[in-house]
């Protein structure tokens, strides 16, 4: 699948701004991969990552006001879609700490293992990247996670194509190593 | 991929033509008639400092002036900071904080005579107490203003907007407060000026917080 451009994300961000649903539709087909995959990164659960995938387009209508028309729309939605899981990830904290509470008081803690061991997965990848050098880390991120293209990647960091290319290559490995 | 249907469904109910707001830079101007009422109303409301015909009225005014504008400018960047994907790195955040922080630190120093002009010992704490309860509360309009302008937005990371247009409306108001208050001792500066304008961020911080929940 080739990514829109983000002349016609503009165009089409404009377009909804105006009040028309086939805009939306065609940003939903536009980014609703590249945001699946991003929050399926961050929360690891496919059922979850659906949802706030939904919750993300929700956000997305709420705030559309604050799209400023000539900038990149990627940027805006990915912010969103990064907060939206940040507030997922809160609720399932306290969730988790509800569970500890109850567990505790009911003596069966058994129910709480597999939370915790899904909260240790991230907390593994998420020290490996914190090894990862800050510059490969951003490219790593931006083109893995969020889906960025390289030169998508060059263009906001001001560097070269192939420098793009080689921070993302070295982050990867260098996270790779970590996690061994 | 296409929209699941119920979503399709909410949005088509809800789509209204929007107009996108206009950018940071452009919505932070409305804080400048808020910013020169402060700084010409605080002098008029009390009086001049005392050493302005030594040290002049550009050198006064002109710092002052000068501070009001970083403060709107602070502000500007906390609208933006209220954008999605549009929030300042922590190096530029904590670079905004910091030099933020140093003007009403430099600003006595560049508009005094000298650096220790104190209070007498006796009237230090009465003219503490009233440059800094003065200069919290000529604060306040701007920061309901900065407030305002950023909960229309979306600050994602709301304790950082808030944290800037709390600095942002602290330095307006400190700002006038120089044009009144001619005193560079330290002691006065940090725990009077640089005071109101922490707590400036303070309440920005929390107006911010709480405006979130909402």
């Amino acid at each position: 699948m080739t990514e829109p451009h983000h002349d016609e994300l503009e165009a089409l961000m404009c377009e909804y701004l105006a009040g028309r649903i086939e805009a939306f539709d065609g940003l939903y087909a536009a980014l609703g991969t590249r945001l699946r995959a991003y929050l399926l990164s961050l929360c690891r659960d496919s059922s979850v990552a659906d949802d706030l995938l939904q919750e993300t387009f929700l956000q997305m209508h709420r705030s559309r006001r604050t799209y400023q028309p000539g900038r990149p729309v990627a940027p805006w939605v990915f912010a969103i879609a990064r907060h939206v899981f940040l507030m997922h990830r809160r609720g399932s904290a306290r969730r988790v700490r509800f569970l500890e509470r109850v567990a505790a008081a009911v003596g069966a803690d058994d129910m709480m293992r597999d939370d915790r061991r899904a909260l240790a997965d991230v907390d593994a990848v998420r020290r490996a990247l914190r090894a990862v050098p800050a510059d490969q880390r951003r490219a790593l991120v931006l083109h893995h996670v969020e889906g960025w293209s390289f030169a998508e990647i060059a263009d906001r960091l001001g560097i070269r194509l192939n420098a793009a290319k080689t921070r993302a290559f070295r982050g990867m490995r260098r996270m790779r190593e970590q996690l061994k | 991929m296409s929209a699941p249907n119920a979503l399709r469904d909410l949005v088509a109910r809800d789509l209204a033509p929007a107009r996108p707001l206009a950018p940071p830079a452009v919505r932070a101007l409305a804080l400048v008639p808020i910013a020169a009422a402060i700084v010409a109303s605080v002098p008029a409301l009390y009086e001049l400092r005392p050493d302005l015909p030594s040290i002049g009225a550009l050198r006064a005014f002109g710092f002052s002036i000068a501070q009001a504008i970083a403060g709107v400018a602070i502000v500007a960047a906390a609208l933006r900071e209220s954008v999605p994907g549009r929030q300042w790195p922590l190096a530029q955040v904590i670079a905004l904080v910091a030099g933020g922080l140093l003007m009403p630190l430099l600003l006595p120093g560049l508009a005094a005579q000298a650096f220790d002009v104190a209070p007498p010992p006796a009237g230090a704490v009465p003219v503490g107490v009233a440059c800094f309860r003065t200069s919290a509360l000529a604060a306040l309009p701007a920061l309901a203003a900065s407030a305002l302008l950023s909960a229309r937005a979306f600050p994602l990371r709301p304790a950082v907007a808030g944290a800037l247009y709390g600095l942002g409306a602290g330095l307006i108001a400190d700002a006038g407060l120089r044009l009144w208050c001619e005193f560079s001792a330290p002691a006065h500066v940090l725990a009077a000026h640089l005071g109101a304008v922490i707590l400036s961020m303070a309440l920005g911080v929390a107006a911010a917080l709480v405006s979130r929940q909402r």
